[in-house]
């Protein structure tokens, strides 16, 4: 088995009296893409924040393949820059020479070509997911992190941007973990999806990613009834941690 | 189909254009004409209220004399070296407290007591220990534009998105890179609002201190006026502040919009 891109084992992390997450343990594959379902409020935005080091976790470890890995957060409401164009939000944090150039040519790679001197404020939603993404992907990461990315989009972009990422991710053999209370798309873009609920994950199982619409129902439905099921009828055979 | 649209985008558009132009100058220009009209029919005592045309006649006299350049070239100098010194200490000060907790604390409380403290307050403390030079009244400029300068680029560094602060720490930049990417450009809108602000005080202070304790300026111009009831002067001193003021107005206005040009784009694109 290759070494894990990221593992966490046994973490818990607590706010005050508030215990965000309890011993929690699962390790993402080099090229995989993981998708981290659940209602709010369940843990799921803290282990990603945990993962990107914006936090540190009260117990437990996280292990990264390499000191220096590389990782990207691409967040829910953008977090674009409103003063800078669409080419200087995406090359803002990359310092070599070549930066413009590699800066347009990831324009390029998410539709964004025509874009360079455009400001957030003049893109449509659709838009400026993808300007967040090119940005993300512009230190050519080798962990993307993706916190509801499509929370705020309308059905048909959602669908779109959906098969976009997952395209990026495959091409680039990129590890993403995604973070989503969308079962359907947690099915749909994900290999392996994991149940986080009241701070434990829960749940793990293959994900349809790729596979035809009705074995992505089917995955949906599974993680649909874990997520709603009382939390005494939580399978403990299948909890992780 | 052309002929529509040149007819559309051609005269009318320019029309328009020029109509909104000259809309702020219409108030003016009738009251003036109000005034001109109430001195020549004699409806004011024009000894008490000299006509518009007098005041300019009065202005073009003092420019030949050469007594109008000077009185406003040592106001500018007064105003802008107070403004620079000013505004100079209470961005850095609004810095030093927005970006670092120990100086807020250690400074904070003194500023905001100091602030509180109208400065033309002042102004029997600063002739008593300065005189009625230069520095008395460049100091009153510089303490009067001081604190708006220091309150807005203090509640702009301390109200920029945490959010954004996050994703740049997030995306790797060094601390310098997230002020002058992050930071800055995030504080520079009430930053300017500050300097907006801050320039009208300056005209105030000025005018207050070229009045009280001067012999040179236009506020000196227009009290030396008032002693020889030289109504021309006293309303032609009037006119230029509003006129410097007016100028001041447009340069911060220009000012904002060469930094904040990205605030006027907007309306998002269909995907």
């Amino acid at each position: 088995m290759t070494k894990a891109v990221v593992k966490l084992s046994h973490i818990y992390k607590q706010y005050g009296d508030n215990h965000a997450l309890r011993d929690v343990s699962f390790d993402l594959q080099p090229g995989e893409f993981v998708a981290l379902v659940g209602m709010s409020g369940g843990g799921k935005s803290t282990l990603l924040r945990l993962i990107a080091q914006l936090e540190q976790p009260t117990a437990g470890t996280i292990e990264y393949a390499d000191a220096n890995l590389v990782t990207r957060v691409m967040f829910q409401d953008g977090r674009l820059l409103p003063w800078m164009t669409t080419l200087n939000n995406v090359s803002f944090a990359a310092h070599d020479a070549k930066v413009q150039a590699r800066a347009k040519k990831t324009l390029t790679a998410v539709g964004l070509a025509g874009f360079e001197e455009t400001y957030p404020t003049e893109l449509s939603g659709g838009q400026k997911q993808r300007l967040a993404l090119a940005r993300a992907l512009m230190a050519d990461p080798e962990l993307l992190l993706l916190d509801e990315p499509l929370g705020a989009l309308d059905a048909l972009t959602r669908r779109n941007m959906q098969s976009f990422i997952t395209k990026i991710c495959d091409a680039s053999h990129l590890t993403t973990l995604l973070i989503t209370h969308d079962v359907d798309e947690a099915a749909r873009m994900a290999n392996r999806v994991i149940v986080v609920k009241n701070g434990r994950a829960v749940f793990e199982t293959p994900g349809a990613k790729g596979e035809s619409p009705e074995r992505v129902a089917r995955v949906a439905d599974e993680v649909l009834k874990v997520i709603l099921a009382p939390d005494d009828q939580a399978k403990e055979g299948e909890r992780l941690g | 189909m052309d002929q529509t649209s040149e007819s559309s985008a051609g005269k009318p558009r320019s029309f328009h254009v020029n109509w909104h132009n000259l809309l702020p100058w219409l108030i003016p220009v009738i009251l003036i004409l109000i005034w001109q009209l109430a001195a020549t029919a004699g409806w004011v005592n024009s000894k008490l209220l000299p006509s518009p045309l007098a005041v300019v006649q009065d202005g073009v006299r003092l420019w030949q004399t050469g007594e109008l350049p000077k009185n406003i070239s040592i106001s500018l100098y007064r105003a802008t070296t107070g403004f620079v010194i000013g505004g100079l200490a209470g961005f850095v000060l609004g810095l030093a407290n927005g970006l670092s907790k120990i100086s807020w604390l250690l400074f904070d409380s003194t500023i905001q007591m100091l602030r509180n403290i109208p400065h033309l307050s002042l102004i029997p403390l600063v002739i008593i220990l300065l005189g009625i030079g230069e520095t008395a009244k460049i100091s009153l400029v510089t303490i009067g534009v001081m604190f708006p300068i220091y309150i807005n680029t203090f509640h702009g560094i301390s109200s920029v998105d945490p959010n954004l602060i996050e994703m740049g720490k997030s995306y790797g930049l060094t601390k310098r890179q997230l002020f002058t990417k992050i930071i800055f450009p995030g504080a520079l809108p009430t930053i300017l609002v500050g300097v907006r602000y801050a320039l009208g005080v300056m005209w105030t202070t000025l005018i207050v201190a070229e009045t009280i304790s001067s012999n040179s300026g236009i506020g000196y111009m227009a009290s030396n006026a008032q002693e020889f009831m030289d109504m021309e002067t006293v309303l032609l001193c009037i006119v230029i502040y509003a006129l410097l003021g007016k100028v001041s107005d447009l340069i911060a206005k220009a000012l904002e919009d060469l930094c904040l040009d990205w605030q006027t784009k907007g309306g998002a694109a269909n995907d």
